[in-house]
């Protein structure tokens, strides 16, 4: 692939850029101020004013319009000439678009900069000319001749929508994404070795900023850091004395071997897959309306895990994720020399090694986004799906926010509305479906049997509930025909006939009756579903044509081969993104801006193969590129994010005008090509960030005012960034700390106990409540990793909910760590918490004797230090007063409900009827061990370590 | 330490640092609460707003539109083209009488009892102009709650909050009452979007707590929790020290613990009606299990709002009648009509209506025809898009109809207004410019109203 199409060069950049010679120098004042106005003050006008003062006559704001220069000299309502050529002064215009007198435009974020105001007076004060048409459009052609000028850069795109958009100008620093990843030998010195670039160049910004950087780290900090960042557990008591001890001997030694130690830990790519399920928004469900579980998709959630823990090379994953069914189909058909028939059987069939398997797993990616077409039209439905999948690749892969060209030409960027519509049509193949697809060797499924039986116990509930309904109607039904003397009908065969000749709807049942119908037949829906879990099917895609989609599609989406697929839809770009309003024809295609060829074809290098199949691979072979200069930034940085906390470019799901510009481009640039020679390594790249001085840190500022004034958020490093822990690591601590945490290798989705009040609460879906949430019955399932809990969009866990764990429905570039008061009340006194609080007291008290030495141990574990001797002392006295407090009480029995009483107002009487909804999960349930199972004493110390979870030392990691 | 203490109430948390630098906010006042009270852009006529959410969708020709054309109509074959109903569709007439009341010209079927009493029906103001764009449940509730389709933006409230703050730092600037259900889209319609999360609505909960975990477990006394909270304030200060600087995130987080204790008592305290008389319950209908739940929940939000609560607002399901119209809009109409009446009236009495807006409304309005079910004419309505209707009183609103739909309610004729000329008329009621009230989110300054919207005048006072 050539670059060369691409017009801007480095040298171009360091040179020439700034000083442009004046081609124009010698042309008259009249020239250069038609020049000006054409140019400058028409595109303002147009932008600035034309909404409200131009178009239909009847429709102008104050009577006044820009469209000529008439209409300018005359003014509006006011009768007050806007302009008054020659004297800027005297007319409204200026005035109105400084703000003195009206304020125009009146949107805040839209008003003229001082610069753009001065434009306006200098053409008023040459006599506001305003050139015809044609001499516009010569103007206009001569600019489009000059590449960079000192407006900016015009960027060679498959063209936009207007000659304006397509011949704009960029400044040069907003393209800095798009431009060439400089090679490691451009940026760096030849003197300084890949080990210590990070630090050449953070140290360089700090030194030019005349900051001092805060000292080594503690070797305890030291291991917390980098224990919970590799593999978002807390090191043990026992590991940070070894590494404390090594550290004394050999520091480099001991922290080379650390980060080495957890890169390989299976703890690793856990924690790891978090950050890309943030991104790519992991869920269990499908949102919306029904919120119907996508069973199976933990294989996707698995093979994430699976991908970080084996170093899997990104490029790969890029494209396992992004197409990795065709490469099933290819590898299917080498490996059988089968025809296209026999890969489509085997498509039906789910005839595939674990390699394959493997691939159509990955496509789970193209699964995840919230969709269900339930009261949408089929078309619009259709839309939805295929807009959520540009979306989520341009921000995933790209760092691209491509949605606002699914309307219009990017405001911003160099994306025009058809590279939009080329990337939605080389999506527009691909179809959803849960496909079979073995099981790996390595998917448990250990739970599936009791799994499968309590599901059954659910359907066979709801199956029967519906029937002894269902006999009482037809009862009714019967007597009906009888006394009519008609023979009688099944509700299906009656269903067309008049009115007259059949019993009425619901005959025989009273209203509730009715609504406890419709409940059951839903639930027998839902359950009959999740029976699927426990088959040998993924959640993923195919390729076809076209799709015949039904009202409730959403509920079931299986491969359906038609005998004549025909051609592939013909896609045209939608104009303000409306399916009827079609625009210029399209056909697949990738990102222009990025200047990175598909094909050898000078007139449109940017084209990807337009038959059925193969058009989603290649956009991926494209995005994997390593000469794509936005997939290699954009993973780089966001490595580098998930380390530091913040990007180097500080939105990693948008690199584009509006996002914020990299703080170091070298380094960035540096990352990247050292991503690429390392064979796209993600361990290595962790593992070279970690070993910078940069990394090791102390969060301790040196000088905190100095630091204010200069560098208030920390974007030049001089300090190791102290955060709050994430959600998944506060509760997958406490679980390690309370010595209660599971540890797993994945497989069906485990429910652990969540706020019983939010696990029984009623959940509207559509016709219907959605059955409640049962807690896994064993505490070796519940106390499982966070990653491993079944996602539920339309109902999330409130404990990790509140400490910010993101909405699924977006994808998160970074999370959110304010702390608002409701994090106290679940911190303080929720029944999670306190059973968290009795299992480390048991602990302490099975491992200890005496008070001081649990309370040693309970900082040991959970603080990795001693306690002083203050600390022992006066925590001592607590807990013995609390001894005390702790008599005098009588905690309560906790209760687990076997069955509940729902009710819901029906739709058709609008009154409320009630139903029983069994959960059979508490019949056999082990719970946590509960305050009232326990002394006055285990108690108090419970109150301890309750305390040692709030406090910020355990809560921050520095 | 008062002084101080108010200084990083809620704190400069990492997210604030953004907030800073985007917002509209000055830095002098990122210094204190993102939630403290602010002065409004503009004159402003209302200060809080209560808003009643009528999920599933009223019918406008069943409630205050009547449409006598569709009784003529009734089960006639209907062949117009919309809605999301297929095949056979015959038109349905209202199973409702309607009637003139008060001297606006405010008209209601009969079922409204209550709000149709003169004192009441004059405040009100029946718009009949609105148009929804969804046909579908979730996205037109976050359409009209939150001004985009796709969820995930941010609510009303959470705008007006971030607008103008809110009074009582003690509880939440914006909470949100639902039945025991959620509806549909749950809490995305009370979200804060890209907001800062002080935002969000606060959803006090019908039944056990009103806010997760809010009261401790019951074996620990208050002096208990007391206590719990000095010795972790005690280590929380050893450990400051222990650091030798200031982190301000990690001082308001100890600042949260002493707000959650105070709003441990100031929640229960707000919501308790025990506190209201007799007279004053059975106005709101506490007394009768049909009007019981609306009831309690309008009792609370005036108490909430003369807590100094900005924005309160309450669902209330069942509203989606696409069959068994007449059982349905009479149950439920009987559950509103005398709590709204008595919100109304006890903010009027006590003279909070003048800078109270309340509106009540649904997702969307309902078609003047339905499709069979199970092979029987099924007397409900399928959803509409292209028109509603909506009441709002006080907060400088003016009384009368505003707006019109044509002779079958199939379509807002008069006055058309979309969701976002709603938006912006309720915030400039409230003081607030849409064009102004904006935050840097995702590569632009956003807004509520989307793109900008105008302000719809004939509803003002």
């Amino acid at each position: 692939m050539s670059k060369q199409f691409f017009f801007f060069a480095a040298t171009i950049l360091l040179v020439g850029f700034f000083r442009t010679p004046d081609l124009f120098a010698d042309e008259s004042t009249d020239e250069s101020t038609e020049r000006q106005f054409t140019l400058k003050v028409l595109p303002l006008l147009k932008d600035k004013c034309l909404g409200c003062h131009g178009g239909d006559p009847s429709d102008l704001k104050g009577g006044f319009s820009v469209l000529d220069r008439e209409s300018l000299l005359r003014g509006g309502e006011s009768e007050e000439p806007a302009v008054v050529p020659g004297s800027p002064d005297d007319g409204t215009l200026v005035g109105a678009i400084a703000w003195e007198g009206y304020e125009m435009p009146p949107k805040e974020n839209d008003r003229l900069t001082d610069q753009q105001i001065d434009l306006f007076r200098d053409w008023i004060r040459q006599g506001a000319p305003w050139p015809d048409e044609e001499t516009q459009a010569a103007i206009r052609d001569a600019e489009a001749q000059r590449r960079i000028t000192d407006d900016g850069m015009i960027v060679r795109t498959s063209g936009g929508t207007s000659e304006e958009w397509t011949n704009r100008r960029y400044e040069v620093e907003d393209l800095w994404a798009f431009l060439p990843v400089k090679s490691v030998a451009e940026c760096l010195p030849s003197e300084i070795d890949r080990n210590q670039a990070i630090d050449h160049f953070i140290n360089r910004r700090l030194d030019e900023a005349g900051l001092e950087a805060a000292g080594p780290a503690e070797a305890t900090d030291l291991i917390r850091r980098a224990t919970y960042d590799l593999t978002g557990l807390p090191p043990t008591p026992s590991e940070v004395d070894k590494f404390t001890k090594a550290y004394q001997e050999d520091s480099q030694q001991a922290w080379e071997q650390l980060v080495d130690r957890l890169l390989d830990s299976p703890r690793y790519g856990e924690h790891w897959a978090r950050h890309w399920l943030d991104v790519t928004r992991y869920a269990d469900t499908g949102g919306m309306s029904n919120d119907y579980e996508r069973s199976n998709m933990w294989r996707y959630r698995d093979y994430v895990i699976r991908a970080f823990n084996s170093d899997k090379p990104y490029n790969e994953f890029i494209v396992q994720q992004l197409a990795g069914d065709e490469l099933a189909d290819e590898a299917y058909r080498e490996r059988n020399d089968a025809s296209q028939e026999q890969v489509f059987q085997a498509q039906l069939d789910g005839d595939y090694n674990e390699e394959e398997a493997e691939a159509i797993i990955a496509t789970g990616f193209l699964r995840m986004g919230p969709w269900d077409n339930a009261m949408v039209d089929a078309d619009e439905a259709r839309q939805m799906y295929l807009d959520d999948l540009v979306n989520i690749t341009g921000q995933t892969f790209l760092s691209q926010t491509l949605r606002c060209c699914k309307c219009h030409d990017h405001k911003f960027d160099p994306i025009p509305t058809r590279d939009y519509y080329r990337i939605y049509s080389a999506f527009s193949t691909t179809q959803m479906a849960e496909r079979p697809v073995p099981f790996l060797p390595e998917e448990d499924l250990s739970q599936a049997a009791s799994g499968r039986a309590h599901v059954q116990r659910m359907l066979d509930f709801a199956v029967k509930e519906k029937n002894a309904i269902l006999e009482k109607q037809e009862a009714a039904a019967r007597a009906w025909y009888d006394e009519h003397e008609l023979p009688y009908k099944t509700e299906n065969e009656r269903k067309d006939d008049p009115d007259e000749m059949k019993p009425p709807r619901h005959v025989g049942l009273s209203p509730t009756e009715q609504g406890q119908r419709k409940v059951r037949e839903q639930d027998e829906w839902i359950w009959a579903r999740r029976l699927e879990r426990y088959e040998p099917m993924a959640q993923s895609v195919y390729n076809a044509a076209s799709f015949d989609l039904s009202w409730n599609g959403a509920r079931k989406l299986r491969i359906r081969r038609k005998q004549n697929d025909g051609a592939a839809p013909k896609n045209h770009i939608l104009l303000g993104g409306a399916l009827t309003a079609l625009g210029d024809r399209v056909f697949p295609g990738v990102l222009s801006a990025a200047a990175l060829e598909v094909r050898d074809d000078a007139d449109d290098p940017y084209l990807l193969p337009g038959k059925v199949a193969g058009r989603r691979l290649a956009l991926a072979r494209w995005i994997a590129d390593p000469d794509n200069p936005l997939t290699t930034r954009s993973i780089v940085n966001r490595l580098w994010q998930f380390h530091f906390g913040r990007g180097i470019a500080a939105n990693s799901n948008n690199f584009g005008a509006k996002g914020a510009k990299p703080t170091h481009p070298q380094l960035l640039d540096f990352l990247a090509s050292d991503f690429i020679d390392n064979g796209w390594s993600i361990k290595q790249m962790n593992r070279r960030i970690m070993l910078s001085d940069a990394y090791r840190r102390s969060s301790v500022v040196p000088n905190q005012k100095q630091l204010a004034s200069v560098d208030p958020t920390n974007a030049l490093l001089s300090h190791f960034p102290r955060r709050r822990l994430t959600a998944e690591e506060i509760r997958d601590s406490i679980l390690a700390a309370t010595g209660e945490l599971v540890q797993s290798d994945g497989g069906l989705p485990v429910m652990p106990e969540i706020n019983m009040e939010v696990a029984l609460q009623p959940r509207m879906i559509q016709f219907s409540l959605a059955p409640a949430y049962q807690p896994s019955p064993t505490p070796d399932l519940r106390n499982r990793r966070t990653i491993y809990a079944y996602h539920v969009r339309g109902q999330a866990d409130p404990f990790t909910e509140l400490f910010n764990q993101p909405n699924p429905n977006e994808s998160c570039e970074l999370r959110e760590s304010a702390a608002v008061t409701p994090q106290v009340f679940t911190l303080l006194n929720s029944d999670t918490i306190t059973d968290r609080s009795i299992a480390m007291a048991q602990r302490l008290e099975r491992e200890r004797d005496s008070l001081p030495e649990q309370i040693h141990r309970a900082f040991n574990i959970l603080l990795l230090r001693a306690p002083s001797q203050s600390e022992t002392k006066r925590l001592g006295r607590y807990v013995n007063e609390m001894t005390v407090y702790h008599k005098s009480v009588d905690p309560k029995d906790a209760e687990y409900p076997a069955s509940i009483t729902r009710s819901l107002v029906e739709e058709f009487s609008g009154q409320t009827f009630q139903y029983e909804e069994i959960l059979p999960v508490f019949e056999s349930y082990r719970a946590d061990t509960k305050p009232d199972e326990v002394g006055p004493r285990t108690r108090a110390l419970a109150d301890l370590c309750l305390l040692l979870f709030n406090v910020n030392e355990f809560m921050y990691l520095q | 330490m008062s002084v101080s203490r108010r200084d990083f109430l809620y704190g400069l948390s990492a997210s604030l640092g953004s907030v800073a630098f985007t917002s509209m906010l000055d830095a002098e006042e990122v210094a204190t609460s993102p939630l403290a009270p602010k002065k409004p852009m503009l004159p402003a006529k209302a200060k809080n707003v209560i808003m009643l959410f009528m999920e599933g969708g009223p019918g406008h020709m069943d409630t205050f539109d009547p449409k006598p054309e569709l009784s003529r109509l009734h089960k006639q074959e209907s062949k117009l083209g919309f809605g999301q109903e297929k095949g056979f569709k015959f038109f349905v007439g209202s199973p409702f009488q309607f009637r003139k009341t008060g001297n606006n010209g405010i008209e209601m079927c009969d079922q409204w009892q209550h709000l149709a009493d003169p004192y009441i029906a004059d405040e009100l103001c029946n718009f009949r102009g609105c148009q929804a764009e969804s046909l579908n449940h979730p996205e037109a509730l976050f359409h009209l709650n939150t001004g985009s389709r796709l969820g995930g933006d941010p609510a009303v409230g959470a705008w007006v909050n971030y607008g103008l703050g809110t009074e009582n730092q003690n509880l939440p600037g914006y909470v949100v009452m639902t039945e025991l259900a959620l509806p549909q889209g749950g809490p995305t319609n009370w979200s804060n979007g890209f907001l800062p999360p002080y935002y969000q609505g606060t959803r006090l909960r019908p039944q056990g707590s009103p806010i997760l975990d809010l009261a401790s477990q019951s074996f620990k006394s208050r002096e208990h929790q007391r206590r719990a909270l000095d010795e972790l304030s005690w280590l929380n200060e050893q450990h400051l020290k222990s650091l030798g600087e200031t982190d301000q995130r990690l001082l308001a987080r100890m600042e949260n613990y002493e707000l959650a204790f105070r709003m441990q008592t100031e929640v229960p305290d707000v919501i308790d009606l025990g506190k209201e008389s007799q007279k004053t319950s059975s106005m709101y209908g506490l007394d009768d299990p049909e009007t019981e739940v609306f009831g309690r929940q309008c009792l609370m939000a005036r108490r909430l709002v003369e807590s100094g609560v900005r924005f309160v607002q309450i669902f209330s399901g069942g509203w989606d009648s696409h069959d068994y119209l007449e059982r349905g809009h009479t149950a439920r109409i009987k559950s509103v009509d005398k709590p709204i009446a008595a919100l109304i009236r006890d903010l009027k009495q006590r003279g909070m209506l003048e800078d109270t807006l309340v509106i009540w409304t649904g997702e969307f309005g309902r078609t003047p025809d339905n499709n069979k079910r199970g092979g029987v004419y099924s007397l409900g309505r399928g959803h509409n898009n292209q028109a509603m209707t909506m009441l709002l009183a006080g907060g400088g609103v003016k009384p009368g109809v505003v707006g019109a739909t044509d002779e079958l309610g199939s379509a807002a004729v008069e006055c058309v207004h979309p969701i976002r000329d709603l938006h912006v008329t309720l915030l400039h009621l409230l003081g607030l410019d849409d064009n102004k009230l904006t935050y840097f989110h995702g590569g632009r300054f956003k807004q509520l109203s989307q793109f900008g919207g105008e302000v719809i005048k004939e509803m003002i006072a």
